[in-house]
């Protein structure tokens, strides 16, 4: 804030290509485009058509030629500053210290430019609210690592722990590196899953938007026979995994964790090549996600819980998809084994019993109800079903729970859509919560829930005996919890 | 209650309750929700035709039974449950009526105090103490302390955060 303004960098004019391309910034101005296109109508033909072409693109090369001619940024001593806008100008100062990470990520046609995309993540103060980001689009690639260089030099320099020497070229360690073969993996994880899904939907939403005399056209399908059901399911299927697989692969290609001086840096992607910094300083603990497809596989997911890291969901993915055993020895080298995991009572399992038959045996009593007064006895079944798929469930989400604390880091686990593990830092911890139900009063159990600012804000210890609330949470944290028994 | 329901609390209970005036900003509450709740029921008894029988009367049956419930014994109920303390290190607080919880935050960790006064606190010369750290489940409220009391605990906790604090979050 005290640097005199100075002119700034100004990207590079080859970005006004990629956006015009794009139509990064015209794309503002198609709802008004729209109306415009059906009052006049498309009845000129041809002419109309290569005239709306030609002048969305000059619109498109006109707004990316102004909004780049109005942007420049500064990589300050003290702050970051970026100046834009269309018409107004705004400038935004970032402060050094505030600055949590840089990505630079390359998509496919700022590849072809020789560009990348710069974007620095600012805390914002909560977690809950996402990180304010600068986006600096545009830089050759040298100016791109320049920049990252540079801020995170002069962050390091200006926080606390840092000695003040900036190393010039720390040597790296790898952390993790993804194997291709995990990419089979795909077809058993539900965000991977939605990926053809997606594409599937938004094919049909297009060809519903396409006139008439373009759609091609489809006989009306013969679906009578078993046969082609059967074939049309399993093609369904096999186009999903595939699709999954694809989606995996260009999200995650390439995959690689080093560690590089006080940080860690992630890279991957196919099309778009994203490059992710955090601070290993910042990093509280890690949790290890399996949702109930992935377990029969043995796989997980790794994210770290870093604090006041704006989109921390993507941003601190530490392993996308890989083996339960890679995961976990990834996961001992950022934080310490807090041991083996201690089972919840017998108390928690009729709990997650009780509670997974519950919604069943409801069904079933209306169904009983409904068989006997109207001879209907359709609910019965559905009841009958949902009570009896309520034991496995139940007891899957008591098998998931369990908790530990060790010298230097703890645990709690929970779930069974997704089974969730946290393994935190004691020094993570910046409170405490303890609920107790009426109901968990009379079973002796008690939900401890650990709150962190990092992550969700919170990880929940549910249904743990409640004489061992205070133990617990003594070595789970630092000293002041012993404030629950003083 | 009693004896039984002390000996099973996980962790201990804070040493302070809050001030008597609290009982009559809960009773308050409660004949404000009751109010709202008789309007609806009013509503539906009004509407809904007479054909379908006793069903009709039950809506104005939880209704007054909720107003017993919110008015009568929700307000002392929670006045006997709800506590706070600070100690040396932390701020801890019991809160809830059927579903008990305790929320303990080192001052070391404090991020902000921050003290508000609703419409109808002011009512009764009451405040609420809010305890904010760098989780967002990690907040704790001390409600309903006499106004200066609570301007006192922030002043004090907000000067004390400020000497012990640590830099980790």
């Amino acid at each position: 804030m005290t640097q005199p303004p100075s002119p700034g960098r100004r990207t590079s004019p080859r970005v006004v290509l990629v956006h015009t391309i794009t139509f990064r910034q015209a794309r503002q101005f198609v709802p008004a485009v729209i109306p415009l296109v059906a009052a006049v109508g498309l009845d000129g033909g041809a002419p109309t058509i290569v005239g709306l072409v030609l002048g969305v693109t000059v619109l498109s090369l006109a707004t990316a030629g102004l909004s780049w001619w109005r942007f420049s940024y500064v990589d300050g001593p003290s702050s970051v500053v970026v100046t834009r806008g269309l018409l107004s100008r705004s400038v935004r100062m970032v402060p050094n210290d505030r600055i949590r990470g840089v990505e630079v990520e390359t998509p496919v046609l700022h590849r072809l430019f020789g560009l990348v995309r710069v974007r620095i993540d600012a805390a914002a103060g909560g977690v809950t609210d996402k990180g304010e980001e600068l986006v600096v689009d545009g830089l050759p690639r040298s100016e791109g690592d320049r920049l990252r260089t540079a801020v995170l030099t002069h962050r390091s320099s200006t926080s606390a722990t840092a000695d003040g020497v900036p190393v010039a070229m720390p040597a790296e360690e790898e952390f993790a590196r993804f194997d291709n073969r995990w990419l089979l993996y795909a077809p058993l994880v539900g965000s991977y899953l939605a990926v053809p899904l997606a594409a599937v939907g938004a094919l049909f939403r297009l060809a519903q938007e396409l006139p008439e005399s373009v759609r091609p056209e489809f006989d009306e399908p013969d679906l009578s026979g078993l046969q082609v059901l059967a074939i049309t399911a399993a093609a369904g299927l096999l186009l999903l995994g595939v699709g999954s697989v694809i989606g995996a692969a260009v999200v995650n290609w390439g995959f690689r964790l080093v560690r590089r001086g006080g940080s860690l840096v992630a890279t991957r992607g196919l099309i778009t090549r994203r490059h992710t910094e955090l601070e290993i300083d910042r990093i509280r603990g890690c949790t290890v996600a399996e949702g109930a497809g992935m377990r029969l596989v043995r796989a997980t997911r790794v994210n770290a819980l870093v604090t006041g890291l704006g989109d921390a969901a993507r941003r601190g993915q530490l392993l996308p998809l890989g083996p339960r055993k890679e995961a976990w020895r990834l996961v001992h080298r950022l934080v310490a084994d807090p041991g083996p995991m201690v089972p919840h009572p017998v108390a928690a399992r009729r709990r997650r019993l009780g509670r997974a038959l519950f919604a069943g045996l409801v069904v079933t009593a209306a169904g009983l109800v409904a068989t006997i007064a109207a001879g209907w006895w359709g609910l019965l079944v559905v009841g009958v079903l949902l009570t009896l798929l309520g034991v496995p469930l139940g007891l899957g989400r008591y098998a998931a729970l369990g908790h530990a604390a060790g010298p230097r880091s703890f645990t709690v686990r929970s779930g069974w859509l997704v089974r969730e593990q946290a393994v935190l830092e004691r020094r993570a911890v910046v409170g405490w919560q303890v609920r107790q139900s009426f109901f968990q009063r009379r079973a002796g159990l008690a939900t401890v829930v650990a709150c962190v600012g990092a992550g969700r804000g919170g990880y929940a210890a549910i249904d743990m005996a409640a004489d061992e609330v205070r133990s617990f949470t003594v070595a789970a944290s630092e000293p002041w919890a012993e404030t629950f028994s003083r | 209650m009693g004896a039984m329901t002390i000996a099973r609390a996980p962790v201990r209970e804070p040493a302070w309750s809050l001030s008597r005036s609290a009982i009559g900003l809960w009773v308050t509450e409660g004949v404000i929700g009751s109010v709202f709740a008789g309007i609806g029921a009013a509503a539906v008894v009004l509407f809904v035709p007479s054909s379908v029988g006793f069903l009709r009367w039950l809506v104005p049956a939880v209704a007054l039974v909720y107003a017993v419930a919110v008015i009568g014994v929700r307000p002392w109920v929670r006045f006997r449950v709800h506590r706070w303390e600070v100690t040396g290190e932390a701020v801890l607080t019991l809160t809830g009526w059927l579903t008990r919880t305790w929320t303990l935050v080192p001052i070391s960790r404090i991020q902000t105090v921050d003290v508000t006064r609703g419409v109808l606190q002011q009512l009764f010369g009451l405040s609420t103490v809010a305890v904010l750290t760098a989780s967002s489940q990690g907040t704790v409220h001390v409600w309903h302390l006499e106004a200066d009391v609570a301007q006192r605990v922030a002043d004090d906790l907000a000067h004390r955060a400020e000497q012990v604090r640590d830099q980790a979050t």
